[in-house]
């Protein structure tokens, strides 16, 4: 049976470059062997001095690494921050950019249903890609020592913003995202509501009768909202007219919503004959209800917040 | 009033530097790793074997040291021992480490006055 500090030095040796092994193996023996025999003399039974000396000497790995000069991290301070900002940049970048060519794509094909889903997925698999092959290219640079050549930080690379951004960019990056999502939803629901008819096709989630006045009239909302976005970001924080703007853009949206939830005239006949359980009027008033409820906590809370914000931190 | 936890840290920053000089001190008169573990520790510089055993082999790549096996004794043991280049070396480092202790002083007694 090999004893434990046999297979302490093994386990040593296991990660020390090879042409080194037999010497730092006789030494690191030799070296075991004598603070055994010190902790021996000094009165300790012979296998629990043989413990404390291997469990003083750690673990096995770390000591090899610091024979062989290795680092025990995966990208050091050297590489890390220009680690990160390649992430960030690739990261923010390619993935939503091949999500949505693939998604089109996939829908110019003549399956609209299956694009979103699609090009979401894609969307994941590039970002998964993306982060393993750059992480792996840094950490090998770590390991062999790769000069970088980059130009030395100086002060004309300081942000011009103001110091005190509230509004960042990937929260603005979001918001505009998302509106143009709803923007862009609101005239495919029409053709492309996922839900079909009984004679083919697709039923339109919103009652088309809308189009004459009130959804032109949302989509213009929802458009101002967008340049209140952007306001917003160049602004770089919550301002008095910003906040103003705001609670209009909102309001204007929130009270044609509710009221036509209320009076029934929101969601399309058709669609809700489509499905037996919303076409009870109770089970109507319910939906109806929660979703009046539910847009006018929203509306509250996204002005509460744009004014919580503006007088927590003034120009 | 600092915790124990940042004393340590402190502490152990400043004394980093200082096991390389007492080695290149020590080794003037040849020895093997647990002997000089030894002598550094009862001579008021504590190291730990693992970070010891591995800096010996480090000095002596960077040529700061020499070695020899030794086989006469019961079990071969490896003898280490300050190079000429080792030498140089430890005269600057020594010479700066002074200079450190008079700038200190130096710096403490502007202080107070």
């Amino acid at each position: 049976m090999t004893s434990l500090t046999d297979r302490y030095v093994a386990a040593t040796l296991r990660s020390v470059p090879a042409q080194r092994r037999d010497e730092i193996a006789a030494e690191l023996r030799g070296s075991i062997e004598d603070m055994i025999e010190g902790r021996s003399a000094a009165g300790e039974d012979a296998g629990a001095a043989e413990r404390s000396v291997l469990t003083e000497l750690g673990n096995p790995a770390q000591l090899a690494a610091r024979y062989s000069d290795r680092r025990l991290q995966l990208i050091g301070p050297t590489y890390y921050l220009v680690w990160e900002r390649l992430m960030k940049v690739l990261l923010s970048s390619v993935p939503p950019i091949v999500g949505v060519v693939f998604g089109l794509v996939k829908a110019a094909d003549g399956d609209p249903g299956g694009a979103v889903g699609a090009g979401i997925g894609v969307a994941i698999e590039v970002a998964v890609q993306v982060a393993f092959w750059v992480t792996l290219a840094f950490a090998v640079m770590e390991r062999t020592n790769t000069a970088l050549n980059l130009p030395e930080w100086t002060v004309d690379q300081l942000p011009r913003d103001h110091p005190n951004r509230q509004i960042t960019l990937p929260d603005s990056a979001a918001a505009i995202g998302w509106l143009v999502l709803v923007i862009a939803y609101l005239p495919l629901q029409h053709f492309w509501s996922f839900i079909p008819a009984r004679d083919g096709g697709n039923v339109p989630l919103l009652d088309p009768a809308l189009w004459s006045f009130w959804l032109p009239f949302l989509l213009a909302v929802l458009v101002a909202n967008l340049g209140i976005e952007i306001a917003k970001y160049r602004a770089g924080r919550w301002t008095w007219p910003l906040i103003a703007a705001n609670a209009v853009v909102n309001i204007a949206f929130a009270v044609p919503v509710c009221w036509l939830l209320l009076t029934d005239r929101l969601l399309s006949p058709e669609f809700v004959a489509r499905f037996e359980w919303l076409g009870q009027p109770d089970n109507l008033d319910t939906v109806a209800n929660v979703s009046v409820v539910v847009t006018i906590v929203i509306v509250l809370w996204s002005i509460t917040d744009s004014v919580l914000r503006c007088r927590r931190n003034p120009a | 009033m600092p915790t124990d936890e940042i004393l340590r840290i402190h502490l152990q920053e400043l004394r980093r530097g200082t096991v390389v000089v007492a080695s290149l001190v020590a080794l003037r008169r040849p020895d093997y790793g647990y002997a000089l573990l030894q002598h550094l520790t009862s001579n008021g510089f504590p190291v730990d074997a693992n970070t010891l055993y591995p800096l010996l082999r480090r000095l002596e790549e960077q040529g700061l040291l020499t070695s020899e096996w030794n086989t006469e004794e019961k079990r071969p043991r490896k003898f280490y021992r300050t190079s000429d280049e080792g030498e140089t070396v430890l005269t600057r480092l020594l010479a700066d480490m002074a200079d450190v202790q008079t700038s200190m002083t130096a710096l403490i007694e502007g202080v107070d006055r």
